[in-house]
């Protein structure tokens, strides 16, 4: 389980602690969700990003 | 009126693009200092707008449907000499040299521009309750929000203070303002409407499009709008077709997916018996209602959380050093964006490949999925929670779970009226088609509201 209360501070954010909870109670939230699906991942899924060179005509 | 109607009337010189854009303004100045939908209005703009587009057709110059027809853009749109805030205090005081690509192609069709809309700050948000320009208000009832981000799009087209309004959806920004003020919202496919000149949320799930009265009428918009532009990355090739559905369109044979998973747990009982009535008419018109299970929607919510607090706060991070600029819910988010590391991006975005091919083997059982826009009607301003099957759910989570997941796939959606719930609000259903099949959502939509899908005409716009 991720500490973000630690990765906000030591990111630099100098929050008071009810700041820090808004901040941090739904990234616990959405860890949750999102780190069983990253471990399912195989290597050879790519990333849905958009680089690609001009073709011909661009 | 519809676009339609007041095109007819314009040409049959039953009225002038100058008195419809008079009248808009007329109904501006007495509804909005209620609603707060503009942020700026252009009066004198549209006035000599108007007058050229009289001309025009005095002329002989027919640019088409859109010729003098008032409307009005969300303010993160660029228009030259026209201030472009974003909503935000960031940019409260950025007046653009040049015009946005869809203000351009708004302009090229004729339309008359009558001022900037009031949106949620920097369009990160869906209450539209902007602490810098003062919360936008719900034309069906002054106490609850509009939705958002696109939220003085909604307002004005539901109080017919404009006949059309264009918007921007990067998880819900169109649809959510459309289901909860009762106008009708199309969020196009990924590609089809250049984001040239709109100020970005988040590159990859940024969409714009329009908010309209009618289904035809947002489909005219689409036809002005739609279209390859070499300035927006992701711009499609694809050609452009018509996507106006003709008269008496029929649904007959199609197959309509009823969700048996995810889009009907934890709703308000008035928007599931609503949404649930919709498909009792489709099958009514002929459509084969086909129950269909969907792929794992919560988590890809979970993806498009992800993608969009990542993307956000890399767009802000030069803003980030004045903090006191943004309001306490942005500045949330911003930070939260700002703690993700690179790999949980990537690989979100990896994880949004596999869904798009798991999505993609639904249309093979089904043509389009129709589910509610939104779990719920609209909040009180200021709500923080809402009660939804038994369970108490943050407001921007229930608000955006039934239609930020589209965004992640890139898929068209369309949200239209479909009812009113038991504290009179608007309910809207999303019609989402595979990709690029923006003519055959908009012709279920028109079939639907052609067959009595709809809702009054919201009380406030009654009035002349």
């Amino acid at each position: 389980m991720k500490d973000w209360r630690a990765i906000a501070k030591a990111s630099g954010l100098d929050l008071d602690p009810a700041q820090l909870d808004r901040i941090a109670e739904p990234l616990q939230a959405l860890e949750a969700a999102f780190r069983p699906l990253v471990n399912r991942l195989t290597p050879d899924v790519e990333p849905a990003t958009g680089f690609g060179l001009p073709e011909d005509g661009e | 009126m519809t676009i339609r109607e007041a095109a007819d009337a314009l040409r049959a010189r039953r009225v002038s693009a100058v008195e419809l854009a008079a009248a808009a303004h007329a109904r501006i100045s007495r509804l909005n200092p209620q609603l707060n939908a503009f942020i700026t209005v252009t009066a004198g703009e549209a006035r000599e707008e108007a007058r050229q587009a009289d001309a025009e057709l005095a002329a002989g110059r027919d640019r088409g449907p859109l010729h003098g027809i008032p409307v009005a853009v969300k303010d993160l749109f660029l228009t030259r000499g026209v201030r472009t805030t974003c909503g935000s205090q960031v940019y409260r005081d950025f007046v653009p040299a040049a015009d946005a690509a869809v203000v351009e192609r708004l302009r090229a069709a004729g339309a008359v521009m009558l001022g900037k809309l009031n949106m949620h700050e920097m369009a990160y948000g869906i209450t539209s309750a902007n602490p810098h320009f003062g919360p936008v208000r719900n034309p069906w009832n002054l106490e609850h929000i509009p939705g958002g981000s696109s939220g003085g799009s909604g307002a004005a087209v539901a109080a017919q203070l404009v006949y059309a309004a264009m918007g921007s959806d990067t998880g819900g920004s169109i649809r959510i303002p459309a289901a909860f003020c009762g106008a009708v919202g199309l969020k196009p496919t990924y590609g089809r409407v250049s984001r040239y000149g709109a100020l970005p949320l988040a590159y990859s799930l940024d969409h714009m499009g329009p908010l309209a009265r009618s289904v035809r009428d947002a489909a005219l918009v689409l036809n002005a709008i739609a279209g390859h532009d070499r300035r927006d990355p992701a711009s499609s090739r694809r050609p452009v077709v018509d996507f106006v559905p003709d008269d008496g369109c029929s649904i007959r044979r199609l197959r309509i997916g009823l969700p048996e998973n995810f889009y009907f747990d934890h709703l308000d009982p008035g928007v599931e018996s609503s949404v649930r009535g919709v498909f009792a008419r489709a099958q009514s018109l002929g459509a084969l209602v086909t129950p269909v299970r969907v792929p794992d929607v919560a988590a890809l919510n979970a993806v498009g959380r992800v993608i969009l607090l990542a993307e956000a706060s890399a767009v802000a991070q030069p803003h980030l050093e004045h903090r006191e600029k943004f309001g306490p819910d942005v500045l949330t988010l911003l930070d939260q964006g700002r703690l993700l590391p690179a790999t949980d991006y990537i690989n979100a975005q990896r994880l949004r490949r596999q869904m798009c091919r798991e999505f993609d083997q639904l249309w093979s059982q089904v043509d389009c999925l129709i589910a509610p826009t939104t779990p719920n009607t609209a909040p009180r301003i200021g709500d923080a929670t809402v009660r939804l099957g038994g369970r108490d759910e943050d407001v921007r989570l229930a608000t955006t779970r039934l239609v930020r997941g589209i965004n992640v796939l890139g898929l068209p959606a369309l949200s239209i009226p479909c009812g009113l719930g038991s504290t009179g609000l608007p309910i809207g259903i999303q019609i989402i088609g595979p990709a690029w099949e923006e003519a055959l959502i908009l012709r279920i939509g028109a079939a639907l509201e052609d067959g009595g899908v709809g809702i009054p005409l919201c009380p406030a716009a009654s009035h002349p």
